[in-house]
């Protein structure tokens, strides 16, 4: 039963990953703002979530000692560079995009932790008596 | 994906802006200097930027398999600008030549105070990602709390 309530944060655990995946990614793309033919860096959050969910669900088990680990995970490139040309220096970073793409991970981020944060205080909760 | 690599990526941001803004100075201090040590007048100077690349093949072939990200900007190099030097008649000057004309450096102001408030605004944006981190840091660290 707790394993189960578990499955829930894992998820929200995976996803706090990718947005901070996606902060680092950002920051690289603001620190090369300047750089000539530097080509931006994206997370794609999609290709993210279909990981863990794969890692999640699909599960093999191990029942001799020489059996290897299973996992479906598909090695699907989590960072692409976008290869289009923004600025005459060969540089793909628009600034203002960039910024606004960091003001929204970090909301997300905030979000997720909360939710995090909120699944231990129930958690907490149950195990007081509800005191 | 460690804690502080975002942190480190913005740091390198904000040092090559840095060294950006310090070379502009230097243009700007010495755009009237006709005097340097190799003889002829102050020649303009350029940062280059590069990203940071990984030291091996190996180690570039792993951070593609681990999903890693970049890892900030450096500057590879301070060149010198090639083009031609600016001449003025002004007979008076101690350098000028026999026909009466001053080389001055190849330097043009306007060019760089924009270049100054485009690298002053670089330098903004890095400090913005680098709080925006810290917040996103200190908030997980409340997980729990």
């Amino acid at each position: 039963m707790i394993e189960k309530s578990f499955k829930n944060i894992q998820l929200l655990e995976k996803a706090l990953d990718a947005s901070w995946l996606r902060n680092e990614a950002i920051s690289n793309n603001i620190a090369n703002v300047n750089t000539p033919n530097y080509k931006r860096e994206e997370v794609r959050f999609d290709a993210v979530l279909s990981k863990s969910i794969s890692d999640l669900t699909v599960d093999a088990k191990i029942t001799h000692k020489k059996h290897i680990p299973f996992t479906n995970s598909a090695n699907i490139p989590m960072i692409t560079k976008d290869n289009s040309n923004f600025r005459k220096d060969g540089n793909s970073v628009n600034i203002d995009v960039e910024m606004a793409e960091l003001a929204k991970n970090s909301i997300m981020y905030n979000a997720l932790s909360q939710r995090v944060s909120g699944f231990f205080n129930r958690l907490r909760m149950v195990i007081r008596d509800g005191r | 994906m460690s804690i502080f690599k975002s942190i480190n990526i913005s740091a390198s941001g904000l040092t090559a802006e840095r060294l950006r803004m310090d070379i502009i100075s230097k243009n700007i201090a010495n755009a009237n200097t006709t005097r340097t040590s190799s003889g002829t007048p102050y020649r303009r100077q350029v940062p280059v930027f590069r990203e940071v690349q990984s030291k091996t093949s190996f180690t570039t072939h792993l951070g593609n398999a681990m999903n890693t990200s970049g890892n900030g900007v450096e500057v590879i190099a301070i060149k010198e600008d090639t083009s031609p030097f600016k001449k003025t008649f002004d007979p008076g000057h101690p350098d000028a030549d026999k026909d009466g004309y001053v080389q001055l450096p190849n330097i043009d102001t306007v060019t760089e105070m924009v270049n100054m408030i485009s690298a002053s605004r670089a330098y903004e944006a890095n400090i913005t990602a680098l709080n925006a981190t810290k917040a996103m840091a200190l908030k997980a660290l409340e997980i729990g709390k």
